[in-house]
């Protein structure tokens, strides 16, 4: 039986957007929200990743950065995910 | 290279002082921090500069210099208005972890932790040393896995006579009942699936929590985001594990048990990872 994350986490071409924008929010979620807080002299309190995203969308294409960035991502996650005996 | 006084970089040195600082990604051991800087690093989050490391002692701050202009307070929070702006530095931050992430434990910091001086890191680095070494040796050889738990409310409702036991219970009892009583057990089953669908999608995703708890070295319930609904149905909850790498195998298996079980049931669980321990990574 294979993975029930294989669909979720690989995601056929129609479903890649919507990957890209979970795991772009889910990036920004850790990096944002969490992590340890020391304190620097300059120490940004981002009150509401909610804000951040509205508008933030369709965008996430246009990113190429972030784009970049989860494709390194999905290549990592991929990884993880198949087991070896599928391969 | 010296373990102690690091000579500036140009680009600091160079500026007017003042009008640079330096903005922190994460603090590893000094060892393996020295040994990935001969890789090829990722981008530093102002593109201009050149990631640096700041070594005292057996500890590594990993840096890079920020023109204050757009990174000093106000600047950087007039800057934060602007998605795009913040989504591509907040994956800039995200690669420069990641990268020694996986290699070293690291302690990553959280966006926007920026530095006036040198020293100022270098002081914080002293002050914390015995502290940062602590967690850097607990948070070795693991890393973070996100479960996501998602409701399809519809499925789940349909399908709640058989999930919920006490509903369970109770249509058995009707379909054995005399017809007159059936019936008022029916109306009764369907006054409280409402309910029991919010009873059940607790219970399941304290269940799932408990499940991998026990197969981790840590976890943590996290807030849910109000954006967070997608096509896998209503994001219920949302969790941090921490995961040794060693027994990653055996985590995921319980996962995917867990998402078989759970499947008929109108619920879905989601993996995401391996992050660097954002949420382990208390002092």
């Amino acid at each position: 039986m294979s993975s029930p994350f294989d669909q979720m986490i690989v995601g056929s071409d129609g479903e890649l957007a919507e990957e890209a924008q979970l795991s772009l929010l889910e990036t920004l979620d850790h990096v944002l929200n969490r992590g340890l807080v020391i304190a620097g002299e300059i120490t940004i309190a981002v009150a509401d990743v909610d804000l951040i995203f509205v508008g933030l969308n369709v965008m996430v294409s246009s990113v190429e950065t972030a784009q970049e960035v989860l494709r390194n991502r999905e290549r990592n996650a991929v990884k993880a995910l198949t087991p070896p005996e599928s391969q | 290279m010296s373990t102690g006084e690091l000579k500036k970089s140009k680009e600091s040195s160079n500026s007017p002082s003042g009008s640079y600082g330096y903005y922190v990604y994460c603090i590893c051991e000094k060892l393996p921090a020295e040994k990935l800087t001969h890789e090829p690093l990722p981008a530093a989050i102002d593109e201009k500069a050149k990631l640096e490391v700041i070594m005292r002692e057996d500890l590594a701050g990993i840096v890079s210099a920020v023109p204050l202009s757009v990174f000093g307070e106000d600047a950087l929070q007039e800057r934060l208005t602007d998605a795009a702006w913040t989504a591509v530095k907040a994956m800039r931050h995200e690669q420069v972890v990641e990268h020694f992430a996986k290699q070293t434990s690291v302690v990553p910091l959280r966006f926007g932790t920026i530095y006036l001086e040198r020293s100022g890191i270098e002081e914080m680095l002293d002050e914390k040393r015995e502290q940062l070494s602590a967690t850097l040796k607990r948070l070795q050889g693991h890393e973070e896995w996100g479960v996501n738990v998602y409701s399809d409310r519809d499925a789940l409702l349909e399908n709640i006579t058989t999930v919920s036991p006490r509903l369970r219970e109770m249509s058995e009892a009707a379909q054995k009942a005399p017809p007159g009583q059936s019936y008022l057990l029916q109306k009764k089953i369907d006054a409280l699936r409402t309910d029991e669908v919010k009873v059940e999608v607790v219970r399941i995703a304290d269940e799932i929590e408990k499940s991998l708890h026990d197969r981790s070295d840590g976890s943590v319930k996290l807030k849910i985001l109000k954006v967070e609904t997608t096509e896998h149905g209503e994001l219920k909850a949302k969790f941090a594990f921490l995961v040794n790498k060693e027994k990653f195998a055996a985590f995921r298996d319980g996962a995917e048990e867990l998402a078989r079980r759970f499947e008929d049931s109108g619920i879905k669980i989601e993996l995401t990872g391996p992050w660097p321990a954002y949420n382990f990574a208390t002092l």
